[in-house]
């Protein structure tokens, strides 16, 4: 692939190289609306770029798990889009040993208009599985996710959650050694989050790395090895979990913009 | 930025220049452009395929006649020129006999053709979030809008037949360089749709521009009109046209007469080349910016 570039003999799972990177303003801020018209009014143009990471440098070892901690804006994000590919640095550059799937907002890849197994084939299709590879294996996907009352129904009346679980399991479906994960390693209550546990701790135990920008700080503690903190562009601290977390403002969960999307309104 | 992802065929292009130059020089050209370009593709035909098929599917899913109204569609459209070209103005000798088919034959490519630009100038804009987890190239998008068009002249290459059996016109054997057009269109629709799509990504004002653009273009090629009725010394300028060659071939089977000279052929074949390699580069450039915009 063209701007995905594996480079199986590096000896790291995932190596930032002096990497810089900035934004338009209008992706950084909620650019929409009134407060952005008023923002253009006053001179502000959107398309001015703001720097989001300056001359970072980094790696990560097969097999660890790293929490990407920061505030509201520190770039946890695009860390973990450059970490994957889906976004390209201004400057240095990114190698990656093997393939990073991205596990975004469910949002972004879903296609309501369309059934739940036709979203199983796209959001496989961009994670760059081939159509008989999903088939292969759809029945552990649909089995995981708990889709099939809604297999062949619009995805747009199955219940939130199960979006959620949907984009999940198909990531973990491609079999991948790196995953970039933003809101939850963990998904769902009870019963789900258990099978979620025990899935997530077999494959890191059999070598694979994750890349982890969650707000749960106990799913951190629990399962994290390594703490990156950014803050300003660059990474300030790379430290245990425990002492990251002392970087981070406890009360930072009850900003409304951070909740984490784990609600059940089934 | 040029070179992003080839860190190792630069020096190959370069380094052994003083020796056997043109062999190396080619050999390197063709492996990037496979790696970076047919190969890319390639590799995802699978998903290509299902991306490509259920755009279709969810394109004629709501109509009654479904597939149908890609051959009735353009049917129409065509009948209706043909009626104000031949029928109501057909003091004015325009194109060649039967004139229904000399039209269909070169109006539906062109309509292949302004689908699928047109289209590409919506790909990277409107809900590209998708993007921000696509491991696949993201040339694919473009690919992918192109073969949709393509699919639907495919669908109404029928009318060309029906045209052929009511005139009782038949090709001679020069109907062979039809495929050869077909081919040489993808590769021009590649080439200007990878740079409508990225430029008007990031300047939204340019699909006004390429809208205004194709118009005015639908005039300047000899859709409605045969090459020989451009007058010569305009005819110098319009082989730069890269759609006046392209029409020519797939006219040339039935009226040996549409084409242009050789050298006039090959103008257009380097027109074409170059338009490919600039829509190329141009995405090259662009692709981190609009990887940001997603």
């Amino acid at each position: 692939m063209a701007r995905i570039r594996i480079e199986p003999e590096l000896p790291y799972a995932v190596e930032f190289d002096r990497v810089s990177l900035s934004m338009p303003r209008s992706k950084r801020r909620g650019g929409q609306g009134t407060r952005h018209r008023i923002r253009r009014l006053a001179g502000e143009s959107s398309r001015q770029q703001v720097p989001v990471f300056t001359d970072v440098s980094v790696s990560i070892l097969p097999g660890e798990s790293v929490a990407i901690l920061g505030g509201v804006k520190s770039g946890r994000e695009e860390f973990l889009r450059l970490a994957a590919g889906t976004l390209v640095p201004d400057s240095g550059r990114v190698h990656r040993q093997d393939r990073v799937v991205p596990i975004l907002d469910d949002s972004r890849c879903l296609t309501p208009s369309y059934t739940t197994r036709q979203n199983i084939y796209l959001t496989a299709g961009l994670l760059g599985m081939t159509p008989e590879e999903t088939t292969g294996r759809l029945d552990w996907i649909v089995d995981m996710a708990q889709a099939g009352k809604w297999l062949d129904s619009y995805l747009r009346g199955a219940p939130r959650n199960m979006r959620q679980r949907l984009v999940w399991t198909v990531s973990m479906a491609t079999g991948a050694r790196i995953f970039a994960i933003e809101k939850s390693l963990v998904i769902g209550h009870g019963e789900f989050m258990e099978r979620c546990w025990s899935h997530v701790e077999g494959i890191r135990a059999s070598g694979v790395t994750f890349l982890v920008a969650s707000d749960e700080r106990e799913v951190l503690e629990r399962f994290c090895d390594r703490a990156l903190v950014l803050r300003g562009g660059r990474i300030i601290a790379d430290t245990s979990v425990e002492e990251g977390l002392g970087f981070i403002r406890p009360a930072r969960r009850t900003d409304p913009t951070e909740q984490p999307d784990d609600r059940d309104d089934n | 930025m040029l070179v992003p992802s080839s860190k190792c065929a630069v020096p190959d292009i370069y380094a052994p220049c003083q020796t056997s130059a043109c062999a190396l020089l080619r050999s390197a050209v063709w492996a990037r452009a496979y790696r970076t370009g047919v190969g890319n593709v390639w590799k995802n035909r699978q998903v290509l395929r299902m991306l490509v098929s259920r755009d279709l599917q969810r394109k004629y899913r709501n109509f009654r006649l479904g597939y149908l109204w890609s051959i009735l569609e353009p049917l129409g459209m065509t009948t209706v020129l043909w009626f104000v070209f031949s029928v109501l103005l057909g003091g004015r000798k325009l194109g060649e006999q039967p004139y229904f088919l000399f039209l269909s034959v070169a109006i539906l490519p062109w309509w292949w053709f302004t689908k699928g630009i047109s289209a590409s100038t919506r790909v990277f804009r409107g809900n590209i979030s998708p993007l921000t987890i696509s491991l696949l190239p993201t040339e694919i998008s473009v690919v992918r809008v192109v073969l949709v068009s393509m699919a639907d002249f495919a669908l109404s290459l029928p009318i060309i037949l029906i045209a052929m059996v009511i005139t009782w016109t038949f090709p001679g054997p020069l109907i062979l360089l039809f495929p050869v057009a077909i081919l040489v269109q993808v590769i021009l629709m590649y080439g200007v749709g990878l740079f409508v799509a990225s430029v008007s990504a990031l300047v939204p004002d340019f699909a006004r521009i390429v809208r205004i653009v194709m118009r005015a273009m639908f005039y300047l090629t000899p859709v409605l009109y045969a090459i020989a009725n451009i007058p010569a010394g305009a005819r110098d300028i319009a082989v730069f046209n890269p759609l006046v060659s392209i029409l020519g071939l797939y006219r040339i089977g039935f009226w040996p007469t549409e084409s242009e000279g050789a050298v006039h052929f090959a103008i257009g074949l380097a027109v074409i080349a170059v338009f490919t390699i600039v829509g190329i580069i141009t995405f090259r450039r662009l692709e981190p910016r609009i990887l940001k915009e997603a």
